[in-house]
C-alpha cells in the first residue's frame, strides 16, 4: 500500500526560464558548468497530542538535483536539469475533534514507505543583439504521478541595457493514478492542466542597485483534490495571480549585496498571503562568502477549509481539511557557506522551517493541526570547464 | 477588487523606475557580480520553490511556473 506522495514542481523555475540578471552580459556561456545539490528534508515529529494512533514520523526526503549548462552553437546555449527524490514517511489523512473539542489528525502511511519521483528537463536560448529567446520542455514521473510541461520565454531590453522586459509562458499537463484507488475508494485516474503566464520588467536604478516587478496568472483546471484525503473535495478550477517585486543593492563599503524580495499572492479558492524574504551575501575574502537568509509568509484560509472533517457535509460541497490550506505564518532561516577555487565553487546550506497559525497575519477562525516544521541541510557543487 | 488590487501595485511599481540615473557600461561592475543575481544560486532557488510550493498554498513569482500537483 502506497500512501505517499510528492509534489512536482512542474515549472519553469530551473534555469531555462528564470529571469536573468539584467546586469549580466545577456551572451552565450563560454564555459559548460555542470552542477550538483544533494539536500536532506526532514519533517519534525508529530507530537502524541496531535496524532490519534500510530507513527508520528513525517516526511523525510533525500533530494539530489543535476545541471548542465553549456554553449551549443555561436548563439545558442543548452540546459539540461535532473532531479530525483527519495521520500519516506506519512502525510494527515483525515482530521476528528478530540475530548476538548481540538484537532487532531490521523495519518496515513507508516514508516518505511518510500517513493521515488524522477524527471528531466531540456531546454535552449538563443541569444539575440537586444535579448534573447529561450524554450524548455519536461518530464516527471512518480508511481502515481505523470507530468509532460513546456516553457517558453523571451526578454528584450532597452534604454541602453538598463531595462529589461521579459515574457514566459508556460503548460503542463498531468496525470494522477492514485494508488490502492479501488480500495480506498480514489479516484482511479484523472487528468490536471496548469497554465501559466509571466510579465515582468527589471531596472538598473543606480550604480549598486537594481529593481523588478513582476506579474503572473496561472489557470488550472481538472482534479485539483487531494486523491489521498478521506474527504477532500475542491474546485475544478483554480485562478492564481501574483504580483512579486525584488530589490538588489551592494554595499561598497561592507563588501556585500542585500537581496529583498516581496510577493502578493491571491487565488479564487479564497487564499491571500504575503511573503517576504531577504539574504545578506557577505564577502569575507575573495574565495569565501557567508549567506544568511530570513523569510516570512503569511496566508489565509481557503473558504471551505475545515480543521476537523465533517462526515455529515455531502461531498457533493466542497469541503478540505488539507493544513495547507488554512489560516497560517511561517517562519524560516538559513545560512549558507559559499568557497570559490576557481573552476569549482562548493556551498554548504542549512534551513529551519516552523509554521505556527500564532505567526499568521490573518485571522484564525480555525487553526489547523499537523503544520509543518522541516530541517534542510544541503552541499552544492558546480564545476565549470 | 484583488485581482484589481494587484494589477495597481504592479503598474505603480512600474512607474517607480522611471527615475533612474543613467548608468553607463563601465559603471556596472557591482551589479555584475554573481551575488547581484536576481538567482544568486539556481539550484538552491529551485529546491526552495519546490519545498514552499509543497507545504504552502502560494505559487509563483519570478518564473512562469506551471503546475504540479494537488496532493501532499
Amino acid at each position: 500500500m502506497k500512501l505517499i506522495k510528492s509534489r512536482s514542481l512542474i515549472a519553469l523555475s530551473t534555469t531555462a526560464l528564470a529571469l536573468p540578471g539584467i546586469a549580466h552580459a545577456d551572451a552565450p556561456p563560454v564555459q559548460n558548468t555542470l552542477s550538483y545539490k544533494i539536500s536532506n528534508y526532514k519533517e519534525d515529529d508529530l507530537s502524541r497530542r496531535e496524532v490519534v494512533f500510530g507513527d508520528l514520523g513525517r516526511y523525510d526526503i533525500d533530494v539530489h538535483q543535476f545541471q548542465l549548462v553549456a554553449p551549443f552553437t555561436r548563439n545558442t546555449s543548452l540546459h539540461i536539469d535532473a532531479n530525483v527524490e527519495i521520500m519516506s514517511g506519512a502525510s494527515p489523512w483525515f482530521t476528528t475533534a478530540g475530548l476538548d473539542g481540538q484537532p487532531l489528525v490521523n495519518l496515513s502511511g507508516a514508516s518505511g514507505i518510500r517513493d521515488r519521483r524522477a524527471e528531466i528537463s531540456i531546454g535552449g536560448k538563443y541569444y539575440l543583439e537586444n535579448g534573447s529567446v529561450g524554450g524548455n520542455i519536461g518530464y516527471s514521473e512518480e508511481d502515481d504521478y505523470r507530468a509532460v510541461y513546456i516553457g517558453l520565454s523571451g526578454e528584450r531590453h532597452f534604454n541602453s541595457d538598463m531595462t529589461t522586459v521579459a515574457v514566459g509562458f508556460s503548460h503542463s499537463s498531468d496525470k494522477l493514478f492514485p494508488t490502492d484507488a479501488e480500495l480506498f475508494n480514489r479516484v482511479i485516474e484523472a487528468d490536471k492542466r496548469t497554465t501559466s503566464a509571466l510579465v515582468s520588467v527589471s531596472q538598473i536604478i543606480n550604480q549598486v542597485s537594481t529593481f523588478q516587478t513582476a506579474l503572473s496568472i496561472t489557470e488550472q483546471s481538472g482534479f485539483l483534490s487531494d486523491p489521498y484525503k478521506l474527504r477532500d473535495v475542491r474546485p475544478q478550477h483554480k485562478t492564481q495571480i501574483s504580483w512579486t517585486s525584488s530589490y538588489r543593492r551592494f554595499f561598497i563599503g561592507a563588501d556585500a549585496a542585500w537581496h529583498i524580495n516581496y510577493r502578493l499572492y491571491h487565488d479564487d479558492f479564497g487564499i491571500s498571503s504575503h511573503t517576504v524574504d531577504m539574504a545578506w551575501h557577505q564577502n569575507i575574502s575573495r574565495s569565501w562568502q557567508l549567506v544568511p537568509t530570513l523569510r516570512y509568509y503569511s496566508q489565509s484560509a481557503a473558504d471551505f477549509f475545515t480543521n476537523v472533517d465533517d462526515s455529515l457535509n455531502p461531498l457533493t460541497h466542497y469541503q478540505s481539511s488539507d493544513y495547507r490550506l488554512s489560516a497560517f505564518g511561517a517562519i524560516s532561516g538559513g545560512i549558507s557557506l559559499i568557497t570559490d577555487l576557481g573552476d569549482w565553487t562548493a556551498t554548504l546550506t542549512a534551513e529551519r522551517y516552523i509554521a505556527n497559525e500564532k505567526y499568521s497575519a490573518y485571522q484564525v477562525s480555525q487553526p489547523s493541526t499537523a503544520l509543518v516544521r522541516y530541517f534542510r541541510v544541503s552541499l552544492g557543487v558546480d564545476y565549470s570547464f | 477588487m484583488r485581482i484589481l488590487r494587484l494589477f495597481s501595485w504592479f503598474v505603480i511599481s512600474l512607474s517607480m523606475v522611471a527615475a533612474c540615473t543613467q548608468v553607463q557600461p563601465w559603471e556596472r561592475g557591482y551589479l555584475a557580480k554573481k551575488e547581484m543575481g536576481w538567482d544568486a544560486d539556481v539550484l538552491e532557488g529551485a529546491l526552495n520553490d519546490h519545498i514552499y510550493f509543497s507545504k504552502e498554498a502560494s505559487s509563483g513569482g519570478n518564473n512562469a511556473a506551471g503546475g504540479g500537483c494537488g496532493c501532499n
